[in-house]
């Protein structure tokens, strides 16, 4: 019978592989000691960091990149694609076409649809890379935003940023591998599990940071403490601590642990200095919109991204949408009014972010994901808003070594089902692991007797889309 | 390398429905299968499955190193390995190692001298035997099995909503182990408290283990189909953890296909999916009914899953998992690989189908042997920090092999002589000469490398080491301080801003509010589980997050300014008295000469940049922050 470590060692036979097995110890559980140490991936990869703009709540692929003149000729009529039971809401939502309230327009030379509430992205339609086939497996926002973040619709599962880390490990030493930036409106449902290690060791799990204030948990002393007393502190700790390590040499993790502290120390500045806005230019600063109230929250994270990614910050996941209903993307009673705020929020500080990413040639190196959990109905509900609809929905990409200026698959005639060049949930996490240098059937981790993937048992990477 | 090993997909395509089981396997590219899938009768024979072994202990060269049959055991296989059990440790390491380990709190200084002083030959099993009749006992064991149980007081999901009888499961756990309640018993309470013998509130309460498990009861969707799959979904739940916890098998591995590297059948999953078919839930928040029972009062404020007819409804495969896809019917039963009787499901009651109790039966039932190793080696994992079996919920064919699997028989026969009780096990452990070796030279034959303080001891211990631990024990979930930037991760049901912390928060922390979509940062970066499926063995992490959480919590803050008061309270004026006491408390050691310089250095240093109050205040929370403290020896 073969062990799970004569097992992995298989797996990853001369590849990354190997370093991830020499993470493992005899046990053959991940051992936390120099877990975050930089590793190959099985290949050479096309990017190094991810920054996700989760738009939360799900944003309207019929109005915002998928036009669907259909739609209009239908208005108010029944549509054949129709089905009762793909409605969230019951019989709130009736099976009556609902045209968009936005005008399209071909942009760029690849002449990208787009509607007009994007005025500002729309420069960059020659770097995105639109899929109109995505499909995932819940209309319900809980099991959905699990899917899309972990792969599976129950809570429990290692979310693709912890997988990433747990592949990659971190280029930065002095800040966490996976950050979170959340909307002023607060945390999605699901809250932390979202960006859970799951079963995976607590060093994989996404951090928040905020853009304002102390910007990780714990990071900043109690306020009598000043920092002279704290590393004062920290000095007897350190040579107590070494004392103790040298005593017990077998524990690696009590070496581990004198690091650790010296990181926690380092990170009080590091994170600060990070997450300190006010040292960026002022025409930077404008750029992300952050002079200007509708902006400026999803600006600043935004550019706090940036930052992050330029300092080695693996996968930063910055959320659109908070709490839910029109708080969030979540559009059931009037989606003109929605969307109109949170593309106003989001256009222009995602316009600045991949100016900036250009100009700085990381955008190379960066994959930028954008979309939510599922898209909205082409039906209308409560008259002017729409439904959840994961059956077909719009996400796109840009950099990382992601083909720019296309569009791939397609909606039927009401954008309703996705029909041509169908893209799972699951395909797009092949498709993200694989620019990060991962053939996602071999980055496994084992739990209670099963080797887990991110992509669950299925996902194909969409060669399509690769440059 | 000849051959690349490589996962591949299971036969499944992702189909449109709220779940899809993850069981990767393996084979060669190719094509030829490394784990192949074993026949029931290869199945038959796998070890975990025989009979127990009536073993003897075996003779070992050096006897008077062994204090009892176990050290025989662990004896004989260093001597095969050419090795030496490690000497004993001093008796402050050993008090203060089995006050950890038997009730999760650290030996006063008075126990720890007076352990020390006294030589007579009993001196440890009295301590032994102290701390096994203390309540705080089942504090510590029942919070193992609440990881194993997936204990939360909020569902997760959307909404998060607040449970808010789910402690009483928590209690009755508690309880259950400070009574030292058959195993037996207290499995049957948990599957079917509803049909056991003398059925009462607190067997229906322990029916909680059924459903602690993650729901989203008030957001599941709203056509039948959606509901018909979220039930699916909840049973899986169950059954997962069912077979996981009293039987080490990954049956939920079985819920779309049969399982791909045990024995088990898809038949399997779905004949367990039959014992539980007739239950529904009692006592949610909202929609609670009432049991057709006498002997259950006040039936609307517990969280129970009961039967309320013996006429169950047929249950069928649910062709990939999924509710829709209706497959053969099926029959209770257990895995037909543990080679049970299925006729034993046929006896119901004139209220039940007594399915989930003869299950339960069937799980306890002497010549079991399965189960009574899984259970043998949950408790010895625990002792020691690694089990017999490493995988401690998986003894199937991907699960490891028993180190000692002759240990392992003899450890569950004792629990089947005892009549399932753990305490007399825990004593004949813990007398063990094995288990009061040193922890300085590690061996994993000889089961003695340092443990890191589980979340709960160490926050436990920097309370106990304050002197403000609140020993009040039992009822509604404590919401101690969580620094109020972190509570807006959370939507739903949200925790209170807390500017200061009072008694009622500094209870032990078993008794913390478990609340899904936001775990005390203390406890979840310490690797305390996220409680969404059946935890059996805590990682030990180290990560730069726990050392801000020691280094800036106020908690650690102000817990180390009340030590270094208790300090001085105890001590008066001399200040290498105090350190000393300081060292006593919170490391059950007086320090060495080296150490007490370097403390004292350090006072005068502190005071002269502060005060004394203040600089011992910094040296407490040097302590606090210590290995010396966080690692048990």
């Amino acid at each position: 019978m073969l062990s799970r470590r004569h097992i992995l060692q298989q797996a990853g036979a001369g590849f990354g592989g190997m370093a991830l097995q020499s993470l493992l110890g005899a046990d053959g559980v991940l051992k936390n000691t120099n877990s975050m140490a930089p590793r190959a991936p099985h290949f050479a990869p096309k990017a190094k960091s991810v920054i996700f703009l989760f738009m939360y709540g799900g944003p309207s692929h019929v109005d915002l990149f998928d036009p669907k003149p259909a739609l209009a000729k239908w208005h108010g009529r029944a549509i054949p694609v129709f089905k009762k039971e793909d409605a969230f809401m019951g019989s709130k939502t009736k099976n009556v076409a609902m045209q968009s309230c936005y005008k399209f327009a071909k942009h760029g030379q690849a002449g990208i649809d787009m509607a007009d509430v994007y005025p500002n992205l729309a420069r960059h339609a020659d770097t995105m890379c639109v899929i109109r086939s995505m499909y995932a497996e819940s209309n319900n926002h809980g099991p959905a935003i699990f899917q899309m973040n972990t792969g599976f619709m129950q809570a429990g599962r290692p979310s693709m940023g912890s997988w990433v880390t747990y592949g990659l490990g971190s280029e930065s030493e002095n800040l966490p591998a996976f950050v979170v930036l959340l909307d002023r409106q607060g945390a999605p449902v699901n809250g932390a599990l979202n960006w859970s290690n799951g079963f995976m060791p607590a060093t994989f799990q996404g951090v928040p940071f905020r853009s304002s204030g102390e910007p990780i948990a714990y990071l900043t002393p109690p306020k009598n403490v000043s920092r002279s007393q704290q590393r004062a502190r920290l000095d007897l700790l350190k040579q107590w601590n070494t004392e103790f390590a040298d005593a017990n040499p077998a524990e690696s993790s009590l070496a581990a642990r004198i690091n650790a502290y010296e990181l926690a120390f380092k990170m009080q500045m590091s994170a600060s200095e990070c997450t300190d806005l006010s040292r960026e230019p002022e025409s930077v600063r404008q750029m992300y919109g952050l002079d200007n109230n509708v902006t400026s929250h999803f600006g600043k994270n935004c550019l706090l991204a940036r930052r992050l990614v330029e300092r080695g910050v693996r996968f930063v996941q910055v959320y659109s949408g908070g709490n839910e209903g029109p708080k969030a993307w979540d559009a059931h009673d009037d989606l003109k009014k929605n969307h109109d705020l949170h593309c106003a929020e989001t256009d222009g500080p995602i316009a600045a972010l991949l100016d900036d990413l250009k100009m700085s040639g990381m955008l190379d190196t960066t994959l930028v994901i954008w979309g939510g959990e599922f898209g909205r109905s082409p039906v209308a509900e409560n008259g002017k808003g729409r439904d959840h609809h994961p059956k077909g929905f719009t996400m796109w990409m840009a950099g990382g070594g992601i083909k720019p200026g296309m569009t791939y698959g397609a909606t039927d005639e009401f954008g309703y089902n996705a029909i041509e060049n169908r893209v799972s949930v699951p395909d797009l996490h092949a498709t993200i692991l694989h620019q990060l240098g991962f053939d996602h059937e071999r980055l496994t981790y084992s739990f209670d007797g099963r080797d887990y993937r991110l992509t669950n048992v299925s996902g194909d990477v969409v060669n399509a889309l690769l440059a | 390398m000849m051959s690349v090993g490589r996962i591949v997909n299971c036969a499944l395509s992702m189909r449109s429905g709220p779940f899809i089981m993850g069981c990767a396997f393996i084979v060669l590219l190719s094509g030829r299968c490394l784990a192949a899938v074993p026949s029931l009768e290869e199945g038959r024979k796998h070890w975990a499955f025989q009979p127990l072994t009536n073993v003897t202990p075996p003779q070992v060269k050096n006897a008077s190193w062994v204090r009892n049959d176990i050290d025989r055991f662990i004896l004989a296989k260093l001597d095969a390995a050419g090795l030496e059990p490690s000497p004993e440790a001093d008796r402050a390491t050993l008090i203060r190692r089995v006050s950890l380990d038997l009730i999760g709190l650290p030996p006063s200084p008075e126990e720890v001298i007076a352990f020390e002083q006294d030589r007579s030959a009993q001196a440890y099993e009295r301590v032994v035997d102290r701390l096994l009749q203390s309540p705080t006992y089942g504090e510590r064991w029942g919070r193992h099995w609440l990881d194993l149980a997936r204990y939360a007081d909020t569902g997760g999901f959307h909404n998060d909503l607040d449970r808010p009888y789910a402690w009483k499961y928590r209690d009755y756990v508690i309880q259950s182990f400070n009574e030292d309640k058959p195993y037996a018993r207290f499995v049957a309470e948990q599957l079917a408290g509803d049909e056991v013998e003398g059925a009462n509130d607190q067997s229906l309460i322990a029916t909680g283990f059924c459903r602690n498990g993650p729901s989203n009861d008030d957001n599941m969707g709203k056509t039948r189909e959606a509901l018909e799959q979220y039930r699916a979904d909840q049973m899986d739940d169950i059954i997962s953890t069912t077979s996981n916890v009293f039987l080490g098998l990954t049956l939920g591995c079985a819920r779309c296909h049969d399982h791909k590297t045990d024995p088990l059948l898809q038949r399997d999953y779905y004949s367990l999916f039959a014992i539980f078919n007739g239950t529904e839930k009692l006592g949610l928040g909202k929609g609670a009914k009432d049991i057709n029972d006498k002997d259950v009062k006040d039936a609307s404020k517990v969280m129970a899953l009961v039967e309320k007819s013996a006429m169950v409804p047929t249950a069928h495969i649910l062709l990939r998992g999924a509710a829709a896809n209706k497959g053969d019917a099926v029959q209770p039963a257990v895995p037909v690989v543990l080679n049970a009787k299925s006729s034993m499901f046929s006896t119901s009651s004139d209220k039940t189908s007594l399915r989930r109790r003869t299950l339960a039966e069937w799980i306890t039932s002497p010549t079991n042997a399965l189960s009574w190793r899984v259970l043998a080696n949950r408790v010895w994992q625990h002792h020691f920090g690694t089990g017999i079996v490493a995988s401690p919920s998986n003894f199937g064919f991907t699960g490891a092999k028993p180190t000692h699997p002759e240990l392992l028989d003899y450890l569950a026969h004792e629990l089947i002589t005892n009549g399932g009780q753990w305490k007399p096990l825990h004593k004949l452990i813990v007398m063990s000469a094995t288990y009061r070796q040193a922890r300085s030279e590690p061996h994993a034959l000889r089961f003695n490398s340092l443990q890191r303080m589980e979340a709960e001891v160490l926050r436990d211990s920097i309370l106990a080491a304050s002197g403000k631990l609140n020993l009040i024990p039992g009822g509604p979930g404590i919401k101690p301080r969580i620094r109020a930037e972190l509570l807006d991760a959370s939507q739903r049901n949200k925790w209170p801003v807390l500017d200061k912390e009072s008694p009622e928060q500094w209870r032990r922390s078993v008794y913390i509010y478990v609340k899904r979509q936001l775990l005390m940062p203390s406890m979840e970066l310490f690797d305390a589980p996220t409680t969404t499926d059946s935890c059996p063995l805590r990682l030990q992490s180290t990560v730069p997050t726990q050392a801000l959480v020691l280094m800036n919590d106020d908690f650690v803050e102000d817990q180390a300014r009340y030590l270094s008061e208790r300090a001085t309270r105890e001590m008066g004026d001399a200040v290498n008295k105090i350190v000393e006491r300081l060292f006593i408390i919170v490391t059950s050691h007086f320090p060495g000469e080296a150490r007490l310089r370097q403390a004292l250095d350090f006072v005068k240093q502190r005071e002269t940049q502060s005060d004394r109050t203040t600089a011992l205040a910094d040296l407490a929370h040097v302590l606090l922050n210590s290995s010396e403290f966080v690692y048990i020896k």
